[in-house]
């Protein structure tokens, strides 16, 4: 039954191809002397830029939800004068102001290793959204073990928060960065075994296979509503995802109360903000991998209706709707992790070790445990 | 097995907890801001404050009462007298020394200058905090007009006076005329 479902699922999410930016390039009339090759880096060049350009407003809009949740949770109102409307520009007036600030570099510091460490972070955070796509048509680059391009790619951050840590020469960004390889040594395990429980009832490790898994019920066949061990998984999944983005209440690699800045105390201006976005993109990531192997990916009672009223998976309007879908669930995650921000104070690192270390993990392998069994008892039980 | 009864405790209480902080920072989130966007909008503030002063200046005598009783002498002012009207030229207080102890206040015959509500001493170099309290410089209108008509009545009066005394002359002359005739008729 678990194969029909697939098959049933492959045959109508997953478009074989190429990236969509390719296909809109093949499909311009372009003289005949233009070799594939072009087309192909042409569109890879367009597509992401395209795709930076609209994380980076995402993210941007994700550093103004923040302070105007932070905000509003202290009673406060947030910015209110940037751009008028409640402050929405602040996020660009905050751009151009790290823009135009001076970038220093200190002297005793590893100049190369300064230099390369923001780049580090970025691209990778940005390399694992690639694997992110954005509805059953638009993606960017297909792969079918996206979750393991996600996961790798996105802890690749540690090794430039520890160059950067490293290469700055002082002892509040060696600490920050000391903090954040303990941290993410502790709740990579925990974070990897908590998504392999959605992994064994989706029984893919593609995004769109495992949004298309859970297309049934009128869009509302979320992993989370068919088996009750997911439950606990997702809550372990969004601990260790908390730890992994370095948001408080495990924001003990920044700690701004104990070392400054952590590891960021020594970069300013853009070089800082590029930390800045990372932390973000981190969390946009981390959402959007939950919203898709626990709340249904694009799959929402719109996209069901979508589907039954016989719009085509490749029309435009079905790829808009799954593309606003997936990030809904994406800021209802982020939300919430700001919320649980400004609820709770940070715990000490011994704390964060025995949390990863302790309870994350072993509740995670049974959490993985019951979901199997759960998954072969319906196995047995319905086939 | 009290350790594992612990083990689970501790992860219940996590959860819990957790739960009751969110509620709380939910409701938080929930309520109406008590700030105020603060240049545009300002809570009210009470009516003994002591901020800035003001100064009543058509009621103020140039008596110098509060720039004496003020102990850190920053009060200076200067007026020219025309008669009984005042001619401004400054009235000055000097926020970085004034420590708003009001004391400037009780002294003041005309019960003249007040203390304010306004608090915002922001300016953009340590000169522009020697405050100049006065609304003009200058005579007030009312002062030139009190003026104008004194020295009205005063240039009549003086006419008057003038005039009396050129009929007085004139008679005194017509007398001697009169007198000198009469001499030379009996010369």
């Amino acid at each position: 039954m678990i194969q029909e479902q697939a098959q049933q699922a492959l045959s109508h999410a997953v478009h074989p191809g190429s990236n969509v930016f390719v296909r809109i390039l093949e499909w311009l009339p372009l003289p005949e002397w233009v070799p594939g090759w072009v087309i192909t880096l042409g569109g890879v060049v367009i597509g992401m830029s395209i795709f930076l350009a609209v994380m980076s407003v995402l993210v941007m809009f994700c550093v103004w939800l923040e302070r105007k949740v932070s905000g509003h949770i202290q009673c406060r109102t947030g910015p209110m004068y940037a751009g008028g409307w409640h402050g929405w520009a602040q996020s660009i007036a905050d751009g151009v102001k790290l823009l135009l600030k001076e970038d220093t570099i200190p002297n005793e510091a590893d100049r190369t290793l300064f230099w390369i460490a923001p780049a580090i972070v970025l691209g990778s955070i940005f390399g694992a959204m690639v694997a992110m796509p954005l509805s059953y048509d638009w993606w960017f680059g297909r792969m079918d073990l996206g979750v393991f391009a996600i996961l790798a790619l996105s802890s690749t951050t540690t090794i430039g928060v520890v160059m950067a840590g490293w290469a700055s020469n002082s002892k509040w960004s060696l600490y920050g960065a000391m903090r954040e390889a303990a941290q993410v040594v502790a709740y990579e395990i925990p974070l990897g075994l908590s998504l392999l429980a959605p992994l064994f009832v989706l029984g893919t490790f593609s995004l769109n296979e495992a949004s298309a898994m859970q297309s049934g019920w009128f869009g509302m066949k979320w992993a989370i509503f068919t088996n009750p061990f997911l439950i606990p998984a997702f809550m372990i999944y969004w601990i260790a995802a908390l730890a992994e983005t370095k948001r408080a209440p495990f924001d003990l690699p920044e700690a701004e109360s104990e070392l400054v800045a952590g590891f960021m105390t020594e970069y300013s201006g853009i070089r800082w903000s590029f930390f800045f976005f990372e932390e973000y993109a981190a969390m946009l990531l981390m959402s959007v991998l939950a919203a898709f192997f626990w709340f249904g990916g694009f799959e929402s009672p719109l996209t069901g209706a979508l589907r039954a009223s016989g719009v085509e998976e490749t029309s435009l309007l079905f790829s808009v709707v799954c593309f606003g879908t997936v990030m809904i669930k994406g800021f209802v995650g982020i939300f919430l992790m700001m919320w649980m921000r400004w609820t709770l104070p940070r715990v000490r690192i011994d704390q964060v070790m025995t949390m990863g270390y302790k309870y994350l993990t072993p509740l995670a392998l049974f959490c993985v445990l019951g979901a199997a069994c759960w998954e072969a008892l319906q196995h047995l039980i319905f086939s | 097995m009290v350790r594992v009864n612990r083990y689970f405790q501790d992860i219940w209480d996590t959860l819990k907890s957790t739960m009751i902080g969110m509620r709380i920072t939910g409701k938080y989130l929930l309520r109406k801001p008590i700030t105020v966007q603060y240049p545009d909008q300002r809570l009210p503030i009470p009516d003994r404050y002591r901020g800035i002063h003001y100064l009543e200046q058509e009621k103020c005598i140039d008596c110098l009462a509060c720039a004496r009783a003020c102990p850190i002498d920053c009060i200076e002012m200067d007026a020219i007298r025309h008669g009984k009207e005042l001619e401004w030229v400054s009235f000055t207080l000097d926020y970085q020394k004034c420590m708003f102890c009001e004391l400037c206040v009780y002294p003041c015959p005309k019960d003249c200058i007040h203390m304010g509500t306004e608090f915002a001493l922001v300016v953009e170099d340590r000169s522009e905090l020697n405050y100049d309290l006065l609304s003009f410089k200058g005579m007030a209108v009312d002062a030139r007009v009190r003026m104008r008509e004194a020295e009205e009545k005063k240039k009549i009066k003086e006419a008057a006076k003038a005039a009396k005394a050129a009929e007085k002359a004139a008679d005194e002359n017509d007398g001697e005329k009169g007198s000198g005739s009469d001499g030379g008729g009996e010369v």
